[in-house]
């Protein structure tokens, strides 16, 4: 099942991602179920654009990111970048595949080491990888601090004399410093004041449009989703329910979970009547998910087969992929 | 000069989880070095300069010794028994008629050792075993901790007990009881620290940038879990020198003679209602010698902080 149509090789590809945490009980430590945080999630990314993936909290979406980086160990499933098995790599090769995968993440607060200045937290990166030693180091820096809108002095500082916004400028001077070609965006500016989250969405459009840089951007936030994607992917219960392009997938979302979540978007004109889908009841535990189609227990449109068959994530004629008995009734 | 030896020593162990190694020679024209910075703040630090003072004092006593002391400190007068003090004898004379003001000078050297140098050994060897522990986790975890567990079931002076039979009796084997004794403390302390500090995301951006585990840890998470290991160094220090008291008075640490404030402080228990002082005044000197650590630990806990710079 592949949900890339463009005859190019994307530039990473998960197949049948699994990653189930254990639930232990007892005094034997016993494992007793599984929280199914990614349940089977397939997709592509071609190289230089941005894949968004969205969905509630807990939807799986972070685990996904970081599964990705190997960040956290897969449970099944595949992961190629650039044609080379991620999870099987180890040593050079890995190294080889840390340098061009990185990460920014969601808390500019905890994402870098208190008792480091940044320049030496940089520093140290680039001395380990041989890619820079001693003042030449220190000059990469410098320019990469720059380069994310932060002046060279700045490499002098402490990560707590930076506000929130600058910190996540050194997060993404840091996740730079190795020159990757491909960046896990988890949550970059949930964690910001509005006012600063617009700078740092340009600051990443303008790196990507310079350094051809490929995004993962895993975010809750469908207004911002729709400013920078070019595709997006909708997760619930650590499945992917709805894979499409960014215009197909605002003018007309397939899923029924994604036409809620769409219909949850504020708009700024109050005279425009929308239609809000409200959805019912709760997320379903991811350690016991319902049988059948995961959304099944809050879909407004839930038919008999939705509550034994799960759905397959299949295109439609237009490339426009979801996994609801709806959009293809023929299972 | 053994504690001498210690504060620079702890001033080296800072600097090595320092982030500033990395800085090396090209920093040192923009920015002064990591060492003088911490040692700047230290001394901005009023309570700290106090804290150097006494151990200062202390240490000079020691090396100072057989310049200060007044009596030779194991001749006995046994017509000068339990006097209290006086102009003769400063802090008065112990049951054998001994110069007590003198026995605790020397008593200094003794004391200052074990108590540093347990400590030495109890985070040397404890910190890594609960670094290593918290940082894998797993079956290594489990087995570790249960070890510990088992360590931490005998009481302290058990321990060190156990260990002084084993190595026989000894200043020296003294001193290793007190340190093999106090490693579970540390062990179980920094565990706990280095769970909470590594489920930060920069460790997780340590392990995407490819960094090794040894260079996470000791630069990444130890650093950021100095704090505690800093306070319960301070208390071990008098734990120690207490424990090292509990074996003397045992017949399991310095031999009779031999001054030692812990061995002072046991044997004028006896006569604590008829001639005090010799209880008081070794107490007193391991009360402001644990004091003494204790406001340098905190100074030093806050000048390693760069928050509270």
């Amino acid at each position: 099942m592949s949900t890339d149509l463009s005859p190019e090789r994307p530039v990473l590809e998960v197949r049948d991602l699994k990653k189930y945490f254990p639930i232990r009980t007892g005094v034997l430590s016993r494992v007793t179920g599984h929280v199914k945080a990614v349940d089977g999630v397939s997709f592509d990314i071609r190289s230089g654009e941005t894949f968004a993936l969205v969905g509630e909290s807990g939807c799986g979406k972070s685990t996904t990111g970081r599964t990705i980086l190997r960040l956290t160990g897969a449970t099944g499933g595949e992961i190629r970048y650039d044609g080379e098995d991620v999870l099987a790599a180890s040593g050079d090769r890995m190294r080889r595949l840390r340098k061009s995968m990185q990460i920014v993440f969601q808390d500019p607060y905890s994402a870098l080491n208190p008792r480091m200045t940044v320049g030496a937290a940089i520093r140290e990166i680039l001395q380990v990888h041989g890619i820079a030693h001693g003042a030449e180091a220190q000059q990469r820096v410098e320019e990469l601090l720059v380069r994310c809108g932060l002046e060279s002095y700045h490499s002098w500082r402490y990560p707590h004399e930076f506000s929130g916004g600058q910190r996540q400028r050194v997060v993404i001077a840091r996740a730079l410093a190795l020159d990757p070609q491909f960046i896990v965006a988890d949550e970059p500016i949930s964690a910001l004041d509005v006012s600063i989250q617009s700078q740092i969405i340009n600051l990443l459009e303008d790196l990507q449009d310079d350094l051809n840089l490929t995004y993962l951007f895993i975010s809750h936030d469908l207004s911002v989703v729709r400013h920078m994607a070019d595709r997006v992917g909708v997760m619930y219960l650590g499945k992917l329910v709805e894979v499409a392009d960014k215009e197909e997938f605002y003018r007309e979302p397939l899923h029924p979970y994604s036409q809620a979540l769409l219909s949850a978007i504020p708009v700024s004109d109050p005279s425009v009547k929308k239609q809000r889908i409200i959805l019912t009841g709760d997320v379903p535990s991811p350690a016991n998910p319902p049988a059948g189609c995961p959304f099944h227990t809050r879909c407004p449109y839930v038919m008999d087969v939705c509550r034994s068959v799960v759905p397959e994530l299949k295109p439609t004629p237009s490339g426009h992929y979801a996994a609801c008995h709806l959009v293809h009734p023929n299972g | 000069m053994q504690t001498e030896d210690y504060d620079m020593s702890s001033m080296a162990t800072t600097d090595r989880f320092d982030p500033s190694e990395a800085q090396g020679n090209m920093t040192k024209s923009k920015r002064t070095s990591e060492f003088a910075e911490v040692f700047r703040h230290l001394m901005r630090n009023r309570a700290a300069v106090v804290g150097l003072f006494i151990i200062g004092g202390f240490i000079a006593a020691s090396v100072l010794a057989p310049l200060l002391s007044t009596h030779d400190p194991l001749r006995t007068a046994l017509g000068n028994r339990l006097q209290g003090p006086s102009s003769e004898h400063i802090l008065g004379t112990d049951e054998l008629g001994r110069d007590l003001f003198s026995r605790m000078l020397y008593g200094g050297r003794i004391s200052l050792n074990i108590g540093l140098i347990s400590v030495l050994i109890g985070v040397s060897i404890g910190v890594p075993i609960g670094a290593i522990s918290g940082y894998f986790g797993g079956k290594l975890d489990i087995l570790t901790q249960r070890f510990i567990d088992i360590m931490i079931a005998f009481p302290g002076i058990l321990l060190a007990i156990v260990v002084v039979t084993v190595l026989g009796v000894g200043v020296q084997n003294v001193m290793i009881a007190t340190g093999v004794a106090s490693i579970p403390v540390y062990a179980r302390l920094v565990r706990g620290s280095v769970l909470a500090v590594k489920e930060q995301s920069y460790v997780a951006a340590a392990h995407a940038a490819g960094l090794g585990h040894t260079r996470i840890i000791f630069r990444q998470i130890l650093p950021n879990c100095l704090a505690p290991i800093i306070v319960q160094s301070t208390f071990q220090i008098a734990t120690s020198i207490l424990w090292a008291a509990g074996l003397g008075f045992l017949g399991l640490g310095a031999q009779a003679p031999t001054p030692e404030w812990g061995a002072i402080l046991s044997n004028g228990r006896a006569y604590i209602r008829t001639a005090h002082h010799l209880t008081t005044f070794p107490g007193l000197a391991i009360l402001f010698m644990v004091l003494g650590f204790n406001l340098v630990g905190d100074g030093l806990r806050d000048a390693l902080d760069p928050k509270t710079r």
